[in-house]
């Protein structure tokens, strides 16, 4: 095995794990005519090198195996403080050693602080792109707690579940590892400047492909088993019945993870996906409570100490928060509902300082946590 | 023979007196007139000969000269044809001379010799008294507008024969009957505002957004409407109107001399406040003016009135920006390359919009727009002009189903509350230069309004989880004393807070959800 990469530290990748990532970025916009049959797409990844290659270059087969035989790994190009680590490395996330997983990753952050974000227990928090305010919150609510008790969250960059699953974790000042579909360099969307910056200071961004490598579709769907293997438990806050919606989750089950659905309303079709998740089998998840016991057992540590010991609220904003979280979110549906005017604003805004309601979409307010729970699986 | 008479022309919202010189001497028969005259001045020597003999006196078939001085402040409009006649047939000695200098002179002659009414009758009647002249002589139909002016006489001339007579020391024509009110004389522009005004028992539901309304009317705070099509935005805000206080009388008097200027004839003084409500297609220059010289802008109409600018996101980023003065400082300064102007903007903005492309976002089940969209259509909006509403209120869709519902209140009751607190406000705020909640500087805020301990316990744990920004503060603290006038309470109470935190608009339009 020869030394290759950035030049920092021990090099973590051998010689054949950079040559198949540098081909998966050199077939890159092949792949993407194969991402619409997803399950075939990831067999397609599970191929050896000349396999892959005879399967997807097409008329570029000659070319591509000629170029494949020439490979030299200092051709590659490393973009800032990014290391690459492979499967016949010790720092390898242990999780990812099965058949289908990427043999290799892109990382950012330094590959100690992956092994130690991975030796900790793993839970992907995923879900639709277009949540509701009340997925966002949830998914907010489950990675705040669970990164509060040293669980690592993991999930990609996109819009809606992932990427507040990210900026829960944060709140509780916890540590991710951030699955990026493209090369680490420039596949981070500009609108997420600042959260992949701060996301950056304590955790870590993997990808599968080199740097330099735009983000595609079918590296989309690729990353997903990424997101997938990492966890050790994959957590579908909101999803609808769309293939893409719940193929994380499929893919957990193929791994044999456990998989786990936060119910939502029964007519909103942003909750179509987890609810038939949870008519398959998926544990039933309410808060970070349930999912720590899923990792834990029973002896799980309780998420938030300093929550507990709240104060017991004054019986007018435990009565509106109540009825926030029956779905009167607005100031007036909670008037309608017979409270003073003047009453529900202030109550409202006293809630939100509290930090127990956030604001969402058209003036609703959404609650910032389940409520709390009464019997028995609170022990 | 040489004849002197006075008269004004309008500039923007300025009048400038002119004095007319005229000269009549032996030579090729001719009339000319000199002094930047614009179009319809030149046309006035056709005008002014015709009623001149029409009226049965006699044009000079002499070389007539008239300078209107001074010479470099351009002259335009139609109203110094009757200051024109009046000095041709003084010049001719047909009328005495002496009394032409202590007469301003406003009007546009009909060929038949009929005077005419023309715009700006309130600004020229105000400039005569500035001007020291003792009678203004114009036509009757403008000249109950002119009346409104202390201090000088108005003597009524229907026809050119009346205007030399009263320049001769007779008496003037009496004033015509009141005529039945024309509808909308207040210059509105926009819908459902002729005829009968709108009621705010009209609004079935949305009791919250009719309560922001009324502490918006309040406080004149500046303020945004958002939901989903259909949920009666544009009905709210159209009926602000009905629940803002009368104009006062020094306001009234601003608001019918704009009006007067640019809108014709006011006739009357004005009562209600203005309401100008000018499509989503407006340019900069129609905003806030300065298109050409002397033209204003909606800014400047709305003048102590309404500005209400349905379909926020839709307007030119440029135009909204171009707000931003009028808004801080009440006034907007136009500088182009031959002309400056400074006009009066001191508005209430209201704007309306909808959350999201689709217009039903936070409705799980309709929006379908993405995070992308949203942060695209937000961005268009955010900034400086939202930096600058202090309320935001959302309406939604389900409060409309019922509309059996009772409505909150009518506008004569709204109206009631909203001149009390006005009252207290003004009480208040007698030693500062501002009258109302809405334009208190920090200063003046800072004296005006202190917190209790839990108000200021809440606007501290507001900073620390970021929901306030400093100006935030500063607008939840100004909303917050309209809340307590509103309620009759001298001091500003947390309650108070919690209700002006809960409108604030920080947060809810601007950047993403999520990070």
């Amino acid at each position: 095995m020869s030394a290759t990469g950035p030049g920092q530290g021990v090099p973590g990748a051998c010689e054949q794990c950079l040559r198949r990532s540098w081909l998966l970025g050199e077939l890159s916009a092949s792949l993407d005519y194969r991402c619409n049959d997803r399950d075939r797409l990831i067999a397609l990844l599970t191929l050896g090198d000349e396999e892959l290659i005879q399967a997807v270059a097409g008329r570029r087969k000659g070319e591509m195996k000629a170029r494949y035989a020439l490979f030299d790994p200092q051709q590659l190009r490393w973009a800032g403080d990014v290391e690459a680590v492979c499967r016949h490395d010790r720092r390898f996330p242990r999780s990812l050693a099965g058949p289908g997983s990427p043999p290799m990753l892109n990382v950012a952050g330094g590959l100690e602080r992956l092994a130690g974000l991975t030796a900790a227990p793993v839970v992907a928090i995923v879900g639709s792109r277009r949540a509701t305010d009340y997925g966002i919150e949830m998914a907010k609510c489950l990675a705040r707690g669970l990164a509060a008790c040293g669980v690592t969250v993991t999930s990609g960059v996109t819009d809606g579940i992932a990427v507040a699953a990210h900026a829960g974790a944060l709140e509780a000042s916890g540590r991710t590892v951030s699955v990026i579909s493209g090369g680490l360099d420039v596949a981070r969307p500009a609108g997420r400047r600042s959260l992949c910056e701060r996301l950056s200071r304590s955790g870590c961004a993997v990808a599968e492909l080199p740097s330099g490598c735009p983000t595609r579709r079918w590296a989309q769907a690729a990353s997903e088993r990424t997101v997938a293997g990492l966890a050790g438990l994959t957590v579908v806050v909101e999803a609808d019945e769309g293939p893409g919606e719940l193929a994380c989750a499929k893919m957990a089950r193929a791994l044999g993870r456990q998989v786990a659905a936060v119910p939502g309303r029964v007519t909103s079709p942003s909750s179509r996906g987890t609810h038939a998740l949870l008519m398959g089998g998926a544990h039933l998840i309410r808060g970070p409570q349930d999912a720590l016991e899923l990792l834990y057992g029973m002896d799980a540590p309780r998420p938030s100490p300093q929550r507990q010991s709240r104060p017991e609220l004054e019986p007018g904003l435990k009565a509106t928060l109540e009825q926030v979280g029956a779905g009167r979110d607005t100031p007036e549906k909670l008037t309608r509902a017979g409270a003073d005017a003047w009453e529900v604003l202030v109550s409202l805004s006293e809630l939100e300082l509290m930090g127990l309601l956030a604001r969402g979409d058209g003036g609703r307010y959404v609650p910032r946590d389940p409520l709390a729970r009464g019997g028995s699986s609170t022990g | 023979m040489l004849a002197r008479a006075h008269t004004f022309t309008i500039e923007g919202l300025q009048t400038r007196h002119v004095r007319v010189e005229l000269d009549i001497r032996p030579g090729l028969p001719g009339f000319a007139i000199v002094g930047l005259a614009d179009a319809a001045v030149r046309e006035a020597r056709e005008r002014v000969r015709a009623a001149i003999l029409n009226s049965g006196y006699e044009f000079p078939a002499r070389r007539i000269t008239a300078n209107l001085a001074p010479g470099d402040v351009p002259k335009a409009g139609p109203g110094l044809d009757l200051a024109l006649a009046c000095a041709v047939l003084a010049a001719s000695g047909q009328l005495p001379r002496e009394r032409l200098e202590s007469h301003a002179l406003f009007g546009e002659l009909a060929l038949d010799g009929e005077v005419r009414a023309c715009q700006g009758t309130l600004a020229v009647a105000q400039a005569t008294q500035e001007a020291g002249l003792g009678t203004l002589v114009l036509a009757g139909a403008c000249a109950r507008e002119a009346k409104l002016v202390d201090g000088i006489d108005v003597a009524v001339a229907e026809r050119l024969a009346s205007a030399v007579r009263v320049l001769g020391g007779g008496r003037g024509d009496p004033l015509p009957e009141r005529r039945p009110q024309e509808a909308s004389p207040n210059g509105s522009t926009g819908r459902g505002l002729a005829g009968s005004a709108p009621d705010l028992g009209d609004v079935r539901g949305q009791h919250h957004a009719v309560r922001a309304l009324v502490i918006a009317a309040a406080g004149g705070h500046n303020s945004l409407l958002s939901g989903p099509p259909g949920t009666g935005k544009t009905m709210l805000a159209q009926r602000l109107g009905s629940i803002l206080p009368p104009l006062s009388r020094p306001e009234a008097i601003e608001v019918t001399r704009i009006q007067s200027i640019t809108g014709g004839l006011a006739g009357e003084l004005a009562t209600r406040r203005p309401f100008r409500a000018p499509h989503h297609s407006i340019t900069t220059a129609g905003l806030v003016g300065g298109a050409r010289r002397g033209w204003v802008g909606e800014v400047v109409l709305a003048h102590h009135g309404v500005l209400f600018l349905d379909e926020l996101s839709e307007f030119a980023r440029p135009t909204l920006e171009a707000l931003r003065q009028p808004l801080e400082d009440g006034l907007v300064a136009i500088v182009r390359a031959r002309h400056s102007a400074i006009y009066p903007a001191r508005f209430m903005l209201i704007a309306a919009t909808n959350p999201c492309p689709c217009g039903w976002a936070g409705a799980a089940d309709r929006c379908r727009c993405s995070e992308t969209d949203l942060a695209r259509y937000r961005r268009r909006m955010s900034g400086p002009l939202l930096d600058r509403i202090d309320l935001l209120t959302h309406l939604e869709l389900d409060a409309m189903h019922d509309l059996k519902l009772a409505p909150l209140a009518t506008s004569k009751a709204a109206r009631e509350r909203v001149t009390d607190a006005r009252e207290r406000q003004a009480a208040r705020l007698r030693d500062d230069s501002v009258t109302v909640n809405a334009h208190m500087d920090t200063r003046t805020l800072k004296r005006h309004v202190t917190l209790e301990d839990k108000g200021e316990e809440m606007l501290r744990k507001a900073r620390e989880r970021g929901m306030l920004s400093a100006r935030g503060q500063h607008r939840v603290l100004r909303v917050a004393r309209t809340v307590a006038d509103l309620n009759g309470s001298a001091r500003v109470r947390a309650r108070d807070v919690g209700a002006a935190l809960a409108l604030r608009p920080e947060a809810a339009l601007a950047g993403s959800r999520v990070a």
